[in-house]
């Protein structure tokens, strides 16, 4: 041990080293010539149509929504100036935000829910071996590749005040009176009704592919693991907590993730139900800031309210892709 | 020397570039005039593509005529036509695209809101063909100009909207010693007395266009007002308000159900159609519809003139449909001269969409007119141009009208009323905040 390296300094041997790393500094033409250079630079260079995708797709837009939500921009004037947060205020003032916030919670969380456990069901009902399970593994997504208009019309046709067949059924076998009776459902009338509506048909239109997201999972789990653990005397519930679901977690967190971002971004389903109606009982967000920021042409608002969607999801995704990093490590 | 030095000067001089500004504007004004009174198209625009945005019309006979008019002027005037044929709803969205892009159609078609308010800046000045169409045929009907005029200019030209009558079943009446709806109040005596026979009557009380116009044309009819002559102040908040709304609210209870909380705009088509009805107040889309699927209930359902709020008030709210020219559009020549045609032809477009489309020029209200006026039912829709009304009466469409529409703020009050959770005050205070409020939003920016 050196004095200098006693007294807390650098040693002789950490002087040549810095030396050295100077001298290679000096020189980076040579450094660009050697063959970690040259795999660093292809690396980057394979990388870079993603970045340039995600920048351009993710980042400009979002950029763009976040000046828009601090100006006074409207669809027709090309010229905005700076509001600063005013945008926000004026959201933060309207009764129809919150309500629209409260139902975009209630439409994500409820969804998810169901979403998971229907998911969950079907994905263990298509594992088991059954005689046309390749037809029915097909089948069942339709619902998600279906053009989403033409599902919701259908939907907002069973769910019709007077022609409803959901309710003509229910009533052939009993179950509510004639159509004119009280207890005759008005399914896009009633609030509760109304959102749990609009609820239903996301959660029919998407759970399939949960449920192929979970399949994909459960397949992938080795039939060894789960033997060693029927040995050893666990139950199915068992299995499937302690042994099913830490083993596809990445996928189950990635599926996640992608559900709750397009839930919650979804305009069209609630749009083409009931436009936010009746009386705002189920708008959302993404509803009200396409009628404030398109329809009316007050953009700058607009966009304000749906960045309200970020602060909402951001931490979700951060505490998501955390939890993912440390599985993975 | 530019103007400004001329003006200090004090010299009447004029430069070689005024010289050359004015005598062109002139001659192309002139030109232009002329071409219009004389209905015969330039040689200019031989050659060139027209295009089109247009919306996908309840009547889908009236698309089919439409399109082959279009083709059959390009023809003659040597240009390639193209339409495209959207929903009405998505017509915003694709305006703002079309905005920002600085290109899209030549041609654009507003139905039900109206945006001129929005892009007049981007919007060719069409007061010449509005002029020339106004002289050549008595005048436009007093409401046409609160839709396009800003700033003394039209910067688009309405061709039709679409009215909506009381539709009522007689046989009902009759049997049930009712005098048909010619007021609000004998309305609701019909539906306070056929409710209980299975036949309630029903006005949209969701999210809906048709929950937009007709709750106004009764609020309208009660003596309120929307907003100020000028348009720049609400003037919700009033004693007429409170009396609409307590009507509103007797008529709901006693003659409707609470089906109207989800309706949309075909909802009351289907509910006459299906002889559930006992009177509707909706476009005439309901006739046809019943015409089409029901033939004695059709046999029975006669139409009324607005009816009566206050004793000799009716106003009448309509979906108006106007056209629009891109300032970036390349071919504006072509795009006024189009328009002009269209005007000229618009009693035609009225017999292809079987009497839905009202003309808004005043002679064309010259009895008996096509369809209505050979139909004895239709025959009380010709009364109707000078009780129609738009959005903002008694007005202009401004903007933070535009949004209180696209906001449903008016009939989510009137929903908030009948739902009788809150008191008639309490949904007063909300709905008249949230009409201060986006005023003063607009005001702002």
């Amino acid at each position: 041990m050196t004095v200098s390296s006693q007294r807390g300094g650098p040693d002789a041997a950490s002087a040549r080293v810095a030396a050295v790393s100077v001298t290679a500094r000096a020189r980076p033409s040579g450094w660009f010539r050697t063959q970690t250079s040259r795999r660093l630079g292809f690396g980057y260079l394979l990388l870079a149509p993603a970045i340039l995708y995600v920048l351009l797709l993710v980042g400009v837009p979002f950029l763009f929504s976040l000046y828009l939500a601090m100006s006074d921009a409207n669809v027709g004037d090309p010229v905005a100036s700076f509001v600063g947060l005013e945008n926000f205020r004026a959201a933060l003032e309207s009764d129809v935000f919150y309500l629209a916030l409260r139902n975009s919670i209630l439409f994500t969380v409820v969804s998810a829910v169901l979403k998971g456990f229907l998911g969950t069901t079907l994905a263990f009902l298509l594992l088991q071996p059954f005689w046309g399970r390749k037809f029915i593994r097909g089948l069942v997504v339709i619902p998600f590749t279906l053009p989403i208009s033409i599902s919701v019309l259908s939907w907002k046709w069973m769910y019709d005040s007077q022609f409803s067949v959901i309710n003509w059924f229910l009533s052939r076998i009993g179950l509510i009176g004639a159509y004119g009776s009280p207890d005759w459902p008005v399914w896009l009338g009633q609030p509760y009704w109304a959102i749990a509506a609009c609820i239903l048909v996301n959660v029919w239109r998407t759970f399939p592919f949960s449920a192929i997201v979970l399949l994909a999972g459960f397949t992938s789990v080795p039939n060894e693991v789960l033997d060693a653990a029927r040995v050893d005397g666990t139950t199915f519930m068992q299995r499937f907590r302690h042994v099913v679901v830490p083993m596809i977690a990445p996928i189950l967190l990635i599926g996640f993730l992608f559900d709750t971002v397009f839930t919650l971004s979804d305009l069209s389903i609630v749009y083409l139900l009931t436009q936010g109606g009746p009386a705002n009982a189920t708008k959302i967000l993404p509803v009200l800031a396409y009628q404030v920021g398109i329809q009316s042409g007050a953009l700058g608002r607009g966009a304000a309210i749906s960045l309200f969607l970020f602060p909402l999801l951001l931490p979700l995704m951060i505490l998501m892709l955390r939890n993912l990093r440390r599985r993975e490590i | 020397m530019t103007d400004s030095q001329l003006l200090l000067t004090g010299h009447a001089s004029v430069s070689r570039r005024r010289f050359l500004k004015v005598t062109g504007t002139g001659v192309t004004g002139a030109s232009l005039l002329t071409m219009l009174q004389a209905r015969q198209a330039p040689a200019q625009i031989k050659g060139t593509t027209l295009r089109i945005l247009q919306w996908s019309h309840f009547i889908p006979a009236y698309d089919a005529w439409y399109d082959k008019f279009a083709k059959e002027w390009g023809d003659k005037n040597g240009v390639k036509v193209r339409v495209d044929h959207i929903p009405h709803l998505d017509i915003p969205a694709r305006m703002a695209a079309e905005f920002a892009a600085g290109a899209g159609h030549d041609i654009i078609y507003n139905g039900s809101s109206i945006l001129t308010r929005l892009y007049y800046k981007n919007l060719v000045d069409l007061t010449d063909v509005a002029d020339t169409a106004g002289k050549k045929y008595g005048g436009w009907i007093p409401a046409a100009k609160s839709l396009v005029e800003v700033e003394g200019r039209w910067h688009g030209l309405p061709i039709f909207y679409i009215l909506a009558p009381m539709l009522y079943r007689k046989d009902l009446f009759d049997a049930n010693n009712l005098k048909y709806p010619d007021t609000w109040e004998l309305a609701r005596v019909s539906a306070r007395t056929l409710k209980p026979k299975g036949h309630p009557t029903g006005i949209a009380l969701s999210q809906c266009a048709d929950a937009n116009l007709f709750w106004r044309s009764m609020f309208f009819s009660f003596g309120g007002t929307e907003a100020d002559p000028s348009g720049a102040n609400p003037t919700l908040d009033s004693k007429e308000l409170r009396e609409f709304l307590k009507f509103a609210k007797a008529i709901f209870d006693e003659g409707m159900t609470p089906e109207v909380f989800s309706w949309d705009d075909a909802s009351d088509n289907r509910y006459l159609a299906s002889g559930v009805a006992c009177w509707v107040h909706d476009a005439i889309s309901a006739y046809r519809t019943t015409e089409d699927t029901n033939p004695p209930v059709f046999k029975n359902t006669f139409l009324a003139l607005e009816p009566q709020g206050l004793p000799g008030k009716r106003v009448s709210v309509a979906a108006p449909n106007v056209w629009m020219v891109w300032k970036f559009s390349k071919n504006q020549q072509a795009a006024k001269e189009f328009l002009a045609h269209l005007i000229d032809n618009d009693l035609e477009g009225m017999v292809q969409s079987r009497g839905y489309n009202m003309p808004y020029l005043n002679d064309r209200y010259k009895k008996p007119m096509p369809v209505i006026g050979t139909d004895p039912k239709l025959q009380i829709l010709q009364d109707f141009p000078k009780i129609v009304a738009f959005y903002g009466y008694p007005g202009p469409s401004t903007t933070p009208i535009q949004e209180i529409v696209n906001t449903f703020i008016f009939p989510d009050m009137v929903t908030r009323v009948c739902r009788g959770k809150e008191s008639l005050e309490d949904s007063i205070k909300w709905g008249v905040g949230e009409y201060r409020r986006i005023y003063a939003k607009h005001k702002q920016a």
